[in-house]
C-alpha cells in the first residue's frame, strides 16, 4: 500500500507545516510514500530542501526503498526545479515519475547556490568558496549591502552548514537564492535554506541540557537553548559561537532566522515580519531546517 | 623575539593546497596544530608570535575560535596578528570578547590595535614594552619597534 503526501502548490516556509502534517500522517504506519507535487506552482529554497529531507527520512525508514515522487506537471516549474538543483539530489532519494527536462543546475542571477549536498567539512569549504564568487555582486548591487557584508554572509552560511556536519549525524542540503519578495516586503531578499534529516536539536543537546530544563525539556527548549542561549552539546567553552554569530550578522542587516526541529520552530523576528517567535506542537518532522532571510537594505536600518 | 607564522602557507600545507578559506572546525584544528608544529620546530612557543593572514580568504567563527582563541588560551606567547581583513576582524572580535580574551593587531604603519576585550590587552602591551618590542606613544597608543 502506498500513502500519499500532498505537496502544497506553493511550497515555502509558510505552507511547510501543511506539508509536514501530511508527511507525519502518511509516514506513521511505515507504508511506502508517494509525494505528490504534480500541482506545484512554486517552491522556495526552504521548500525544496524540506522535500529532500522528507525523501531522505522516508528512504531511511523503508530500509533503502525510495519513496515515489510525481514531478510538477507545469513545465516552467519543473524547469526551475532542475535549475535550482532539486532533481540532481532528488534522483538519489525518490523514484521520480513525470516529465523532468534534462539539464544541469545553474547558478544564474537568482539561484546563487543550487541545492547542494552537505555531508562533510569539505562540502562546507566548497559552498563558501562558490558563494563568495557569486554573492558579492548580488549582495552589493541588488540588496545594497555594504561590500563588507559579503564576508559576513559567507561566515553565516558556513556556520549554518556546519550544524549539519557537527550535529545532524547524517548529511543534508543547502540552497541560496535571491528573489523579489512582493508578498511581504516589496523588496529583494537573499534566502539561505539549510536542512537535514538527522537527530535534531533536542536529541543533540539532551545529554548536556535536559537536566537543566527539567520538565520543560523538549524540542522548543532545545531550540531556545541553542539559538537564544548559545549552548552547544560540546562542553568546550568555545562552542556555540556559530548561531550567536549568525544572530549578530542578522541583527546588523535586519535579517531573520527561523529554525524548525522536531515539533517546534523558533524565530528571531525582525520588524518587517509578522512571524511568531516560538511555535510548539507542530507535526513531527525529522532533523532540523534553518531559514535565513536578508532583505534589501533600502529603508531598513542597520 | 618575534616569530613569523604565515597562516596562508600553513592552511595550504594542511589542506594539500586546496583551501584558501579558514572555515569549519576540522580545518581550524589542523591549521592550529600546523602552527604549533611550526613553533615546536623553533623549540617551543616564542615570546611573541606574529601571525600573518595575508592571502587568507573568509574566516568563520569556528576557525576564529579553534585557531586564535585556543592559541590565546593555551599558549604563553603574545599573539600579534597582521594583514587582517574586515571580515577576519568580524570573526575574531566577538569570539575573543566572549571569552574575555584579547590579541594585538599590527597595523600597516606599525601601530598596535586590539581585538577582543580591551581590558585583557593591557597586560599584552606591558609584556611587549618590557621585552623592548614595543613602545608607548603620546596619547596612550603603542607601536612596534621590533622588526
Amino acid at each position: 500500500m502506498t500513502r500519499l503526501v500532498d505537496v502544497p502548490t506553493q511550497l515555502d516556509d509558510r505552507s511547510f507545516d501543511q506539508f509536514t502534517a501530511s508527511f507525519a500522517e502518511a509516514a506513521k504506519d511505515g507504508e511506502r510514500l508517494l509525494f505528490d507535487a504534480h500541482a506545484a506552482e512554486w517552491a522556495s529554497p526552504y521548500g525544496l530542501v524540506g522535500l529532500l529531507v522528507a525523501g531522505a527520512a522516508a528512504r531511511h525508514r523503508s530500509g533503502g526503498e525510495p519513496a515515489l515522487l510525481t514531478a510538477p506537471t507545469n513545465a516552467e516549474v519543473t524547469s526551475y526545479w532542475v535549475r535550482a538543483g532539486f532533481f540532481r539530489e532528488a534522483a538519489e532519494l525518490f523514484e521520480i515519475h513525470g516529465r523532468v527536462p534534462k539539464g544541469k543546475p545553474r547558478e544564474e542571477s537568482d539561484v546563487l547556490l543550487p541545492v547542494t549536498a552537505v555531508r562533510a567539512a569539505e562540502d562546507v569549504h566548497e559552498v563558501v568558496s562558490k558563494i563568495q564568487q557569486r554573492a558579492s555582486t548580488i549582495l552589493a548591487s541588488e540588496l545594497q549591502l555594504d561590500p563588507k557584508a559579503t564576508m559576513g554572509f559567507a561566515m553565516a552560511l558556513s556556520e549554518a552548514c556546519q550544524n549539519i556536519v557537527e550535529h545532524a549525524g547524517v548529511g543534508g542540503w543547502v540552497a541560496v537564492q535571491s528573489y523579489n519578495w512582493r508578498r511581504k516586503l516589496a523588496r529583494r531578499v537573499v534566502v539561505i535554506a539549510v536542512g537535514d534529516a538527522g537527530v535534531g536539536f533536542r536529541h543533540s543537546l539532551e545529554p548536556t541540557q535536559a537536566k537543566r530544563f527539567g520538565d520543560r525539556w523538549g524540542d522548543a527548549a532545545a531550540l531556545e537553548a541553542a539559538l537564544i542561549q548559545g549552548v552547544s552539546r560540546f562542553r568546550d567553552p568555545g562552542r556555540g559561537q556559530g548561531l550567536a554569530g549568525i544572530r549578530r550578522y542578522l541583527a546588523r542587516w535586519d535579517g531573520k532566522i527561523a529554525i524548525r526541529s522536531g515539533t517546534a520552530r523558533i524565530a528571531i523576528v525582525p520588524k518587517w515580519d509578522d512571524d511568531v517567535p516560538l511555535k510548539e506542537g507542530l507535526p513531527t518532522f525529522p532533523g532540523a531546517q534553518v531559514l535565513i532571510i536578508i532583505p534589501e537594505q533600502g529603508s531598513a536600518k542597520r | 623575539m618575534i616569530q613569523h607564522i604565515d597562516v596562508h602557507s600553513v592552511l595550504q600545507e594542511s589542506s594539500a593546497g586546496v583551501y584558501t578559506d579558514l572555515v569549519t572546525r576540522p580545518t581550524g584544528r589542523v591549521v592550529r596544530e600546523g602552527i604549533q608544529r611550526v613553533c615546536a620546530a623553533w623549540g617551543g612557543a616564542p615570546a611573541v608570535a606574529r601571525m600573518d593572514f595575508n592571502g587568507v580568504g573568509c574566516m568563520d567563527y569556528s576557525c576564529a575560535d579553534e585557531i586564535v582563541a585556543r592559541l590565546v588560551r593555551e599558549w604563553p606567547a603574545v599573539l600579534l596578528l597582521r594583514n587582517l581583513t574586515d571580515g577576519h576582524r568580524e570573526a575574531i572580535q566577538p569570539v575573543l570578547a566572549a571569552h574575555g580574551l584579547a590579541v594585538l593587531v599590527e597595523l600597516p604603519d606599525g601601530a598596535l590595535d586590539v581585538l577582543g576585550m580591551a581590558a585583557a590587552a593591557v597586560e599584552l602591551f606591558e609584556q611587549l614594552v618590557t621585552q623592548c618590542l614595543a613602545r608607548r606613544l603620546p596619547g596612550g597608543t603603542f607601536e612596534l619597534i621590533a622588526p
